[in-house]
């Protein structure tokens, strides 16, 4: 599938912001199932920018805006081809993770952070699935089963810095939650898992040359001899209607845009994404 | 130099001229109103008071030991000689390290006779001598021992600015007082010009050739037209030359005022003295701003909103 | 043996004067020097020195006090041999920690290799993955390192704790030596100390040098915290010998990658920043967004290349108590040698078996914080009540990757004067080094710190240490050290003018008298002599 995406975010001042520097991780890139054809960010008011490639591999954009401005919107415009192939069965067995290879060099996603922590009950399902199921792949598909299940996709009910526990409190969440969720079950399992941002069609036959709002999304890839990816959300493997645009530990390490700035006291954050099938 | 260094140096130097120049208008005026038996105190205090930029305080009688307090002791009130020595050494502690031994040693041990209280016991016109003393001795140490770079025209620019500003206020207050005995005469011994003064006039002492004395002679170092001068010297010593007009408008501003007294027949200016004299302190306040957006624009610290705590 | 040393009682420890009750070589010219000194003349120089460091303002901050900062009046003295060993331990040192980061900052082939466990290096707090990709533009991310010795009983030294984040006390070791210089000038001009005052030149050098590519001439700055910081003395000392502006975060301004200092003649570019602010504060965008000490935009232009943070960020990764048990097996990974230093050994808490090892003779060690620094958080197992060791016991198995044990290491000993008299006390040894790109530069001798109280084995200066100048000396001749000839002038120079006052001042007012009257005379006779005979 051919697909164009634009995703224009930013931040509206309550007054005037004097200074601002900030970084932006909305360039997708070419890899395992899409190819990118076409990238580019622009940024309003135009500032200095500056490309670099963070310590995960996501392609970060980082500028400063030095004039006052009342507002700044970020606008990245792709054009991505995917391909996904279906994943493949289950390599590893549970003794395999333990290994060096996989829980040494992996370890970052491995660790707990106060996002991704699981609650008590979840933390017990995934250790009940890991007893039942023989391979690690075939458990942690069960999990993001069961957490789609339990927690209702409720849209505002959590915001940016919610943690997972707080989300399953309420049984409730967005697709930042339940990938935080899925996240936590599945590092108590001793599975290595990453979190991933990206852009999704949200129907099914996607039209051509038909312009969706569609959204910023999020869901996960757990490590089963490769990164085997896996929408907790919808409860879908991700194939060609899903792109990729940067991975991480928590969402923390993903965020599209952050930053600092100085001068008025409040700022609200707006955010918006349209995606064309083009083939 | 480094924009927040200068500033600092700058204020050294309007903050030591204005707590001597406090002392010496203290002085004179604290004398004369005891001496004073048929005018009216209260009226008196509150015009001094005025003259300085304070607000008389409307709920209370004023008398001289508020004027002191006010005006010489009291460190939380911004205009006391006290909280003028403290400013200066927090502008010297911010500096240090680019000033001499002799100069923050100087201007910490006067702040400490203040903070510890002992300012306050010397007595009046003990204390107000000691200032001055004190102050000669800040200046002696800068000028023996600071390089005549950037740091050293700030120090000399903030402190002729002031220079002008006090002593336009001294003219004020010899006008004002006017009826009872010789203001003008305590007003000249106050900025140890009267001798000068003297000389210059051949023993005859006017009240016009008094006024001419302190805001227009070129040669008196404490006259407002000398001072502003100096100040116009500095800023085209920081400045790089320029053949035609002026960049800066704080050198816009001061030669405009000094031009403005030196050739405006003097009848004109002391015709309406207090009001020529508030213009003065107009244009030092312009010309403080001026100098602070051109000079040392940003050296505050920004707060940053919206990162991780 | 002068007066001073009669009863002196070395103790346990390895002393380094005396060998039971002989006097060590190195230390022989300086007893002989003392012989003349009295315990009261020792006491009156002692306050000289106090006095003139509080007035100078050479002062340590503990606890938002300043003090002055304690120096021994007694200089410990280290001999050529030894000090080559130190030297060159401590460069291999930094060399191989130099190794370590940038590989840990980008391939990571030392985890491949399996030296060390990756987790190790990706758990510790100071692991900046914001550092990863920043290359420093030439190679040096360790310009300045305090490797923290120590004298065991055995009188080896060990290697008990590496600082190449932002390492300090060399403004110490410079005040120090003028001090003991001008307190005790006949020992000292009876040997050959080589000088330590060279050290700023040598940063200097090593900053200017660690400058972005293609700048001919770079600006460098000492960023500072500012006054309020306990070490302020050193940033400003160290601002002024090297003749470079010191600044703070709000001086300075990131404009298009590049590092501007706000100046009267408007912004002026930056090129290396020799930083005495913590990694955490340096960047409100990636670390503490309420830093007010740093300055937004750093980072990246480090990563662009146009600024060089000196230390480099993210060496803390180095310095960690935990990888530091790891450190003689990077210097054998990265640089194919054998440790010149040994590490004091070291139980990894974090270790199963370590732990099984160790848990029930808590009381006879030291267990370290791994994330702690100036001597926080340490436990002295044989001073401990039980209260404390119960504590500690349950602080380690709640998380024991956070603490390391360690036997306690009778620290060497030095005659140190303590109310009015010599006793041993003990001491350890920070020496500094520089690296320049091309050599590793350790400065003679370094920071010794001696804990004043009687057998306190914990040094730092936060809790109540004090220090003792370090005298390296140049090889050990027997006859006086020969002073350098000075060209002699050959006939006095001409003196200043006099002037009238001076004259009226220094001649007799009788004299005077007489040659005005002489004068006088001399015109009368002159003009009674005038009509002689005529030619």
């Amino acid at each position: 599938m051919q697909l164009r995406l634009v995703h224009t975010t930013g931040f509206q001042y309550g007054g005037q912001a004097l200074a601002s520097y900030n970084q932006a991780r909305m360039t997708p890139q070419t890899g395992p199932g899409q190819i990118v054809v076409h990238t580019r960010l622009a940024v309003d008011p135009t500032p200095w920018t500056d490309d670099y490639r963070d310590y995960f591999g996501n392609e970060v954009t980082a500028f400063e805006v030095l004039d006052p401005h009342s507002a700044m919107t970020v606008t990245a415009v792709s054009t991505v081809h995917t391909d996904r192939q279906p994943a493949p069965d289950p390599a590893l067995d549970w003794a395999d993770l333990a290994g060096p290879e996989v829980a040494d060099r992996w370890t970052e996603f491995l660790a707990l952070p106060h996002l991704v922590a699981p609650p008590e009950e979840l933390a017990a399902r995934a250790a009940s699935l890991a007893r039942i199921h023989g391979r690690p792949g075939e458990a942690a598909r069960a999990l993001c089963s069961f957490v789609h299940d339990e927690v209702e996709y409720v849209a505002g009910s959590t915001d940016a810095a919610t943690a997972a526990v707080e989300a399953w409190q309420q049984r409730a969440g967005v697709c930042q939650d339940m990938a935080h969720l899925v996240l936590g079950g599945l590092r108590t399992m001793g599975i290595p898992a990453r979190y991933v941002s990206g852009y999704l069609h949200p129907l099914e036959d996607a039209v051509v040359g038909e312009t969706v709002q569609g959204e910023s999304h999020a869901w996960i890839e757990w490590w089963d001899d490769g990164w085997h990816a896996y929408d907790p959300t919808n409860d879908l493997e991700p194939r060609d209607r899903w792109v990729v645009v940067a991975t991480g530990r928590d969402y923390l390490d993903v965020r599209p845009l952050h930053g600092i700035y100085s001068g008025s006291a409040t700022s609200s954050m707006f955010v918006r994404v349209d995606i064309t099938r083009l083939a | 130099m480094l924009s927040r260094i200068a500033e600092s140096m700058f204020w050294i130097g309007r903050y030591v001229e204005r707590a001597e120049d406090t002392a010496r208008i203290l002085d004179v005026q604290t004398q004369l109103l005891i001496e004073d038996t048929i005018g009216d105190r209260e009226t008196a205090c509150r015009n001094l008071l005025s003259i300085m930029g304070v607000q008389p305080p409307e709920d209370r009688t004023v008398d001289v030991e508020a004027v002191l307090e006010l005006l010489a002791y009291d460190a939380t009130e911004s205009a006391s000689v006290a909280a003028v020595l403290g400013a200066a050494r927090e502008s010297a502690r911010r500096a240090r390290e680019t000033l001499s031994v002799a100069m923050w040693e100087a201007l910490n041990t006067t702040h400490r006779s203040v903070s510890t209280g002992h300012f306050r016991t010397m007595g009046r016109s003990a204390s107000f001598r000691w200032v001055r003393d004190r102050a000669a001795l800040i200046n002696g140490a800068a000028d023996a021992t600071m390089t005549r770079d950037e740091g050293w025209q700030f120090l000399v620019l903030g402190r002729s600015l002031e220079r002008a500003d006090m002593t336009s206020r001294l003219v004020s207050t010899a006008a004002f007082t006017s009826g009872v005995g010789s203001p003008w005469t305590s007003t000249l011994r106050a900025c140890g010009g009267h001798e000068a003064f003297l000389r210059t006039y051949n023993g005859l002492e006017t009240e016009r050739g008094a006024a001419e004395f302190l805001l227009l002679d070129r040669l008196f170092p404490r006259s407002v037209v000398f001072a502003l001068n100096r100040a116009e010297q500095c800023l085209d010593n920081l400045e790089a030359g320029q053949r035609a007009g002026f960049q800066n408008e704080a050198h816009r501003m001061i030669g405009r005022t000094r031009a403005d007294l030196e050739y405006r027949p003097l009848t004109d200016v002391l015709t309406d003295l207090p009001a020529e004299m508030e213009r003065l302190q107009n244009t030092c306040t312009w010309a403080t701003e001026a100098i602070t957006s051109r000079f040392f624009a940003g050296s505050e610290g920004t707060n940053w909103l919206g990162g991780r705590v | 043996m002068p007066d001073l040393f009669k009863g002196y009682d070395a103790g346990a420890a390895y002393d380094e004067m005396f060998d039971a009750t002989s006097l060590r070589e190195p230390y022989r010219r300086l007893v002989e020097s003392l012989q003349h000194l009295s315990r009261a003349d020792l006491v009156n120089r002692l306050e000289t020195l106090q006095n003139s460091y509080l007035d100078q303002g050479v002062t340590f901050d503990i606890g938002g006090e300043e003090r002055a900062f304690p120096l021994d009046v007694l200089p410990r003295v280290i001999e050529l041999d030894t000090w080559a060993t130190i030297e060159a331990g401590v460069q291999q040192r930094v060399r191989a920690l130099e190794s370590f980061l940038a590989d840990v900052y980008d391939a990571g082939q030392v985890f491949n290799d399996g030296v060390i466990p990756r987790g190790v290096v990706t758990t510790s707090a100071h692991f900046h993955r914001e550092a990863a990709g920043v290359r420093p533009p030439n190679g040096v991310r360790i310009h300045v390192a305090g490797i923290d010795l120590v004298r065991d009983e055995q009188g080896e030294f060990r290697v008990l704790e590496d600082n190449v984040r932002v390492p300090s006390g060399v403004s110490y070791v410079m005040t120090n030596r003028r001090a003991i210089a001008s307190t005790l000038p006949e020992p000292f001009a009876d040997h050959r100390v080589r000088p330590v005052a060279g050290y700023p030149q040598r940063l200097l050098g090593a900053l200017r040098a660690a400058a972005p590519a293609g700048v001919a001439d770079p600006t460098v700055v000492v960023l500072t915290p500012g006054v309020h910081n306990g070490a302020y003395y050193e940033h400003a000392l160290l601002a002024r010998t090297m003749g470079v502006e010191l600044v703070e975060g709000r001086d300075l301004q990131c404009r298009r990658g590049r590092v501007m200092m706000r100046t009267t003649h408007g912004l002026e570019p930056v090129h290396v920043i020799y930083r005495r602010v913590d990694d955490e504060f340096l960047d409100p965008v990636h670390f503490r967004g309420d830093s007010m000490l740093g300055c937004p935009g750093l980072i990246d232009a480090a990563r662009a290349g146009q600024v060089t943070l000196a230390n480099a960020v993210g060496n803390g990764v180095a310095d960690d108590k935990l990888v530091y048990t790891y450190v003689p097996d990077l210097i054998r990974y990265h640089l194919g040698e054998e440790p010149i230093l040994r590490n004091v050994d070291t139980w990894r808490l974090g270790d199963a078996a370590a732990r099984e090892e160790v848990m029930d003779r808590l009381h006879e060690l030291v267990v370290k914080p791994v994330d702690g620094s100036g001597g926080k958080g340490i436990v002295i197992g044989p001073q401990a009540s039980p209260g404390e060791l119960d504590d500690l016991r349950s602080k380690v198995l709640a998380d024991p990757r956070a603490w390391i044990a360690q036997p306690v290491v009778q620290l060497s000993t030095v005659p140190t004067f303590v109310d009015g008299h010599l006793g041993p006390r003990h001491v350890d040894l920070r020496p500094f080094a520089v690296n320049d790109g091309q050599r590793v530069w350790v400065l003679p001798g370094g920071l010794t710190r001696v804990a004043l109280a009687e057998g306190e084995l914990i040094v730092n200066s936060s809790r109540g240490g004090g220090s003792k100048d370090t005298w390296v000396l140049a090889g050990m001749s027997t006859t006086s050290p020969r002073r350098e000839e000075h060209n002699v002038p050959a006939s006095v120079a001409p003196a200043p003018s006099a002037g009238p006052a001076m004259d009226d001042l220094t001649s007799d007012a009788e004299e005077q008298q007489h040659q005005q009257q002489q004068q006088h005379q001399g015109r009368h006779e002159a003009r009674a002599g005038a009509g002689g005979p005529a030619c």
